[in-house]
């Protein structure tokens, strides 16, 4: 019934989805590469927050006990970085959209699904390297992890985190229509979930309707996770104070879960975005 | 190169596209398509002829599954675009105006993703990579970012990456809009090409040079419906054999000669600005009695010649207006439209 052609081959839809995936991610990452300017002024509001809080605002915050507060602050600068860098999921789908490189991945065989899925893989392989500097300057401002054993579990649950807070970004990014869209629209969102969260203060300090927001939303429990992760034993009283009283473990499903709620939710809704939209 | 399809198939692949009583509102009130309908044969070039807005670039969008019309149906090499549309992409290649390629990567990096996401091996898409950036004379910038490349090097690498796969049927929507005289002329070199190795081609053009170059059919549209359709010639007989055309040092003048030559040709002369235009089938002959009466007017052209009509000819006698008119409808705000569109 339908012509021949020499392109696709019609084989199994799953595989083809897949190598579509990687495709559009060697793209992406390759795009990323020959931007690294792009990478680097990204790290740097985080970097600059870590120099701000441990050197000038760090002495005056109080409710720590004898927990240093460097290793208190590393896990929330990363919290941070990991979200900063997920938006250029959206900044960069606004781009394709505006460019037109979106309507030639549209016209093209191809599994829809990969614009996505080659997105958000991209832009998470450089959360990790984001991550990794990021680390790397805590060490160097003094920052000591319990154990490597839980640094690295807290980087990877961070990673989950990023990669499903992609999504976010990637729907904003195909609804905005271009990139300072994304920038306005992300910016008054952010700014409240990193800073009215456990990132730079323990959220006891905070006025009390403050402090049930801070105590309730993802953000700080995904950083609750990761610090409790890497700061290692402390008192039944400072988990109290710190940690609401939770367990690392309790801390780590809740994060899993926000992180799988968040994909799934903004995930379908970015999928049923792209597949109804043009350009 | 690119091959036409096989012609084995059950359908009728004498012609491989074919759109009937396309429709398309914008936002409820812009009808960018109002019952378009036109066929390609096999192997043919079709231009699609109109001003901006006239609805060119919403058809095109319709035939490469990017958009969903509001009714009507469109075949490409036997699939229909509305029914399977993941077939459809398979059957086309799509480069213009808005298909664009990744400036980030090099030539060679965007045809190989291109192939990848047409799924060809890796040998295949290497080797095709290869293949069209010699034949459109960019091997020597294949490893080069496209921040690098000309804008006709950019065009040329767009389309390139639409031939891929070596679809059967090609869109290409405004190929050469923005491009130099130079660019332009070696663009429609290789668009030529393409067509003597039998691809079916739609183009959508705003130039009348353009489609009279390459297209074996023209079909006008304007405001959403196509007003004319036929070969350049055909088109341009309509307008009478010839055209005495009289350029005047001013437009009171023009006005002036405009009703002085009344009756010297074939129906009404037409003026715009200092250029009077007569149609005529008796060339030589109503070009003497245009000098006679210009002269019985005292009138003093500063210009005066008879030549075959032009396509501009023909376009401004079916609409009324040039082929650059802007009071046209708008085309929809990109990202703000809530199209429905194919998925």
């Amino acid at each position: 019934m339908t012509a021949t052609f020499v392109g696709s081959k019609p084989g199994n839809r799953f595989g083809r989805a897949i190598g579509d995936s990687i495709a559009m991610t060697g793209r992406n990452v390759r795009r990323l590469m020959r931007a690294p300017d792009q990478v680097v002024f990204t790290l740097l509001s985080p970097i600059m927050f870590t120099l701000l809080f441990r050197y000038v605002f760090g002495g005056a915050i109080k409710g720590l006990g004898d927990i240093n507060y460097v290793n208190y602050l590393i896990p929330g600068i990363a919290v941070q970085t990991a979200i900063f860098t997920a938006g250029n999921s959206g900044f960069a789908l606004a781009e394709d959209r505006g460019k037109g490189f979106i309507d030639r991945l549209r016209s093209l065989p191809m599994a829809r699904s990969a614009v996505l899925t080659g997105r958000v893989a991209a832009d998470t392989l450089s959360n990790a390297v984001g991550l990794l500097i990021i680390v790397l300057v805590g060490l160097a401002v003094g920052f000591r992890p319990h154990s490597f054993f839980g640094l690295l579990l807290g980087l990877l649950l961070l990673l989950a985190f990023a990669l499903s807070t992609c999504f976010i970004f990637a729907l904003v990014g195909l609804y905005a229509s271009n990139v300072q869209t994304v920038n306005a629209a992300t910016f008054p969102v952010i700014f409240p979930l990193t800073f009215a969260s456990s990132a730079f203060v323990p959220t006891s300090t905070m006025p009390t309707w403050l402090r049930a927001f801070a105590d309730h939303q993802p953000v700080t429990t995904v950083i609750n996770a990761v610090r409790s992760l890497t700061i290692g034993d402390v008192s039944s009283a400072q988990r109290t104070e710190l940690f609401a009283g939770q367990s690392t473990s309790s801390l780590v499903i809740q994060s899993l879960l926000w992180a799988l709620g968040i994909g799934l939710v903004f995930g379908s809704l970015a999928v049923r975005r792209y597949n109804s939209t043009s350009s | 190169m690119a091959q036409a399809p096989t012609r084995s198939g059950s359908s009728n692949q004498s012609v491989a596209v074919s759109v009937d009583s396309l429709v398309k509102t914008f936002g409820g009130t812009v009808r960018a398509l109002d019952g378009v309908s036109f066929e390609i044969p096999t192997g043919t070039v079709l231009g699609l002829l109109g001003p901006n807005g006239a609805g060119k670039t919403t058809a095109v969008r319709v035939l490469t599954t990017l958009l969903r019309p509001d009714s009507g149906s469109a075949r490409v090499a036997g699939v229909d675009v509305l029914a399977d549309p993941e077939a459809a992409r398979r059957v086309i290649g799509l480069a213009g105006q808005y298909a664009a390629v990744d400036e980030a990567l090099t030539g060679a990096e965007n045809l190989r993703l291109v192939g990848s996401l047409n799924h060809l091996g890796r040998a295949e898409r290497r080797q095709r990579s290869e293949e069209l950036l010699e034949q459109f004379g960019l091997s020597d910038a294949a490893d080069r970012t496209l921040k690098t490349y000309s804008g006709g090097m950019r065009r040329r690498l767009d389309l390139a990456a639409a031939l891929v796969a070596r679809p059967p049927v090609l869109f290409l929507d405004e190929p050469t809009t923005g491009l130099d005289p130079r660019s332009r002329i070696d663009l429609w070199a290789v668009i030529g090409q393409l067509v003597a190795d039998g691809t079916t081609l739609l183009l959508t053009t705003q130039y009348l040079e353009e489609a009279d170059r390459l297209a074996d059919q023209i079909c006008v549209i304007d405001h959403g419906k196509v007003i004319a359709e036929g070969t350049a010639a055909e088109l341009k007989a309509k307008l009478g054999g010839t055209v005495v055309e009289v350029t005047l040092s001013n437009s009171d003048d023009a006005i002036t000669a405009e009703q002085a030559l009344k009756g010297a040709g074939e129906g009404a002369p037409t003026r715009e600005g200092e250029v009077v235009r007569v149609a005529t089938s008796a060339g030589p002959a109503t070009l003497t009695e245009v000098v006679r009466r210009l002269d019985a007017a005292e009138l003093e052209p500063t210009g005066l010649q008879l030549r075959q009509p032009s396509l501009d000819d023909v376009f401004l006698s079916l609409t009324g207006h040039g082929t650059s008119a802007d009071d046209e409808m708008p085309r929809p705000k990109r990202g703000r439209r809530k199209a429905k569109d194919v998925s």
